[in-house]
């Protein structure tokens, strides 16, 4: 789980939301109905979640990053469209005001929203800018008695709940700059704004997506959110923060779909043997849960990152989650056969749910082309686990034997056997595995530096490439430094396991790809390469 | 229009910025701030260089970057380049 289950201040609050989840949560219901029933909300609110990290002298918890996690993470294991309404208010929609606000604002709205009797929302992406917010059209501009604001946003989540959205606009000349950007607060009273009706959504039909219209409307200077055109920065500090807790959801939506496999194996069986007793099947579940694993971990280590480092590794964990859960969910249905594409065992629902965080809170190719660049631009290498002078590969093939050997129960829940301690040369072979990924990694950055020079900053394949090889690097260092906090012989046989499939893909990733012209020749028809940049 | 290649280093400079921002080269003034006044991101500051480097034939390494914070430290960077590849 996300975090551990012995935390001491997650630990307690995560297992009341246990509790309330599966007594009042009922997943198809929202997904049928496309709304989380009021009875839910207040459910949320009773238990102080709307506050959870928000200060507790105007009525929340100050609890951290990582316990919001924890709990997003669990909530996702029940309904992620829940998960979603109380994460977006958690951090997009009320971090920049947590961090920003002037006292007057913090009185003003902040009780409200840790009450849960005003839900927050956050709006950025436009039709002409998505996951580029430096070409904002929503703009405000002083006019003397104020800021006229005019423009629309597009996928406003929590839009039609919210009393409260924190926008980012243009402000051309605000604060002194040219073209700076700033976050301003709306209230849903406000003349002027607009809330379009709900969208139609593949997943997530609980959740709240409308779009904002506002309309000449004339807000007083005081909704500023923070320093005037100062926006981009603020801007990258909200995102991380609600990337992370994203990410966290994409955690609970695979131990969830992880949990039902395990269910269904232990019981179906195949060939006149137990489903669970196939090897293709037992190697495919244990990649999963090796996946499920590093997501955990990394997404747990990154929440309790600080704030300059949570702007990058958030887009490591925001990338690794998505498309991890996306795979366990494709996997898990996969696993159960024809009953997985039917709605009743749930599945389905998690995997129309999961889609789209591959592509909000920044495209996941988006980020990674913007992570190969951040790691080309890195004066000092990211944190790893200190690593073993062993290197025996053997040990390492013995890992994950070990793990491949292991009774389904422990697939399912941790035995006796997965909770023994792994063995020094397990561990040590873990750890050599971890190196030599992010030796492949640095011989890959190297590469392109002396390839391109500065030029690889124009190299957007490549970015692509090294972005998507740090995050495997990323993924692996958090899992073993979890799996060698524990000890635990399962975790660290995980670590193992992925460590190969990690390597495997870093390994692709720094081969030449075909030649542009290869795929310029393949559109040639169908989409012509357009001229200009 | 993009300047020709007997146009000032400075000219060169400020057709690049307007590249990669939606602002006018005649609206870019050497006191501009690339981050807060053009909306420039750390990245996007080193795309503008690597654009650069290829507009003025230059050979920079990543290592040689020191981070450029205006315009005018943009084309003061590229003077001292260019005056380095004449040697």
């Amino acid at each position: 789980m996300l975090p551990r289950a012995d935390d001491e201040v997650s630990g307690p609050i995560i297992s009341q939301v246990r509790r309330f989840a599966a007594r009042a949560i009922d997943a198809r219901a929202i997904d049928r109905d496309a709304a989380i029933p009021r009875e839910v909300l207040s459910g949320l609110a009773e238990l102080g979640l709307f506050g959870l990290t928000l200060p507790e002298a105007f009525g929340g918890s100050g609890c951290s990053l990582a316990t919001a996690c924890g709990v997003i993470a669990e909530l996702a294991r029940f309904d992620r469209s829940v998960a979603v309404t109380l994460g977006l208010h958690l951090g997009l929609g009320t971090r920049g005001l947590t961090a920003f606000g002037t006292r007057a604002q913090h009185e003003r709205y902040l009780p409200g929203l840790a009450s849960g009797a005003c839900l927050a929302a956050f709006a950025a992406t436009e039709s002409g800018a998505g996951s580029d917010l430096s070409t904002l059209q929503t703009n405000a501009s002083d006019v003397g008695a104020g800021l006229r604001v005019n423009g629309e946003k597009i996928y406003v989540t929590n839009g039609g709940l919210a009393g409260l959205y924190t926008i980012a606009v243009a402000t051309p000349g605000l604060g002194g700059s040219a073209r700076g950007q700033s976050l301003l607060l709306i209230e849903r009273g406000d003349p002027g704004l607009q809330v379009a009706p709900e969208e139609h959504k593949l997943g997530l039909r609980g959740s709240s997506t409308t779009g904002l219209v506002f309309d000449s409307m004339l807000l007083p200077h005081e909704r500023v959110l923070g320093e005037a055109s100062g926006g981009a920065r603020e801007l990258g500090i909200i995102l991380s923060w609600g990337r992370t807790l994203m990410s966290a959801g994409c955690c609970g939506a695979a131990r969830a779909a992880l949990e039902k496999v395990a269910s269904h194996l232990s019981t179906r069986r195949q060939f006149g043997r137990p489903l669970a007793a196939l090897e293709v099947v037992r190697e495919q579940v244990a990649l999963l849960t090796a996946r499920v694993f590093a997501m955990e971990a990394l997404v747990d280590e990154v929440s309790r990152e600080s704030e300059k480092a949570l702007l990058v590794r958030s887009l490591a964990a925001k990338v690794f989650s998505s498309e991890g859960a996306w795979a366990i969910v494709d996997g898990a249905i996969q696993l159960h056969g024809g009953l997985g594409f039917i709605e009743d065992t749930g599945l389905a629902l998690l995997l129309r749910d999961v889609r789209v965080t591959r592509i909000f809170e920044g495209a996941n190719d988006v980020l990674l082309a913007h992570l190969g660049a951040s790691e080309l631009l890195q004066t000092s290498p990211p944190p790893r686990a200190a690593l073993s002078e062993a290197t025996a590969s053997a040990a390492l093939a013995s890992a994950a034997a070990a793990l491949a050997s292991a009774s389904p129960e422990a697939l399912a829940s941790p035995s006796a056997a997965a909770l023994a301690s792994a063995s020094p040369e397990a561990l040590a072979s873990a750890a050599a595995g971890a190196e030599a990924l992010a030796q492949q990694v640095d011989a890959l950055q190297k590469s392109l530096q002396a390839r391109f020079r500065i030029g690889v900053f124009r190299q957007p394949r490549w970015l692509h490439r090294l972005g998507a090889a740090c995050v495997w690097r990323e993924a692996i260092d958090a899992a073993l430094r979890r799996a060698r906090a524990s000890g635990r012989a399962d975790e660290v046989a995980q670590v193992s396991l992925l460590t190969q499939a990690a390597r495997a893909a870093v390994s692709t990733l720094s081969a030449e790809p075909p030649p542009r012209e290869l795929y310029d020749l393949c559109l040639r028809e169908s989409l012509p390469r357009p001229e200009g940049r | 229009m993009r300047p020709d290649p007997t146009a000032t280093v400075d000219d060169r400079v400020l057709y690049i910025i307007s590249q990669l921002v939606p602002v006018q080269p005649s609206q870019i003034r050497a006191e501009q701030r690339l981050r807060e006044d053009l909306g420039m991101d750390s990245v996007g500051s080193m795309e503008l260089l690597s654009m650069l480097a290829e507009e003025l034939d230059l050979d920079i390494g990543v290592e040689d970057i020191t981070e450029v914070h205006t315009v005018g430290a943009t084309i003061a960077l590229a003077k001292t380049f260019l005056a380095r590849k004449a040697g």
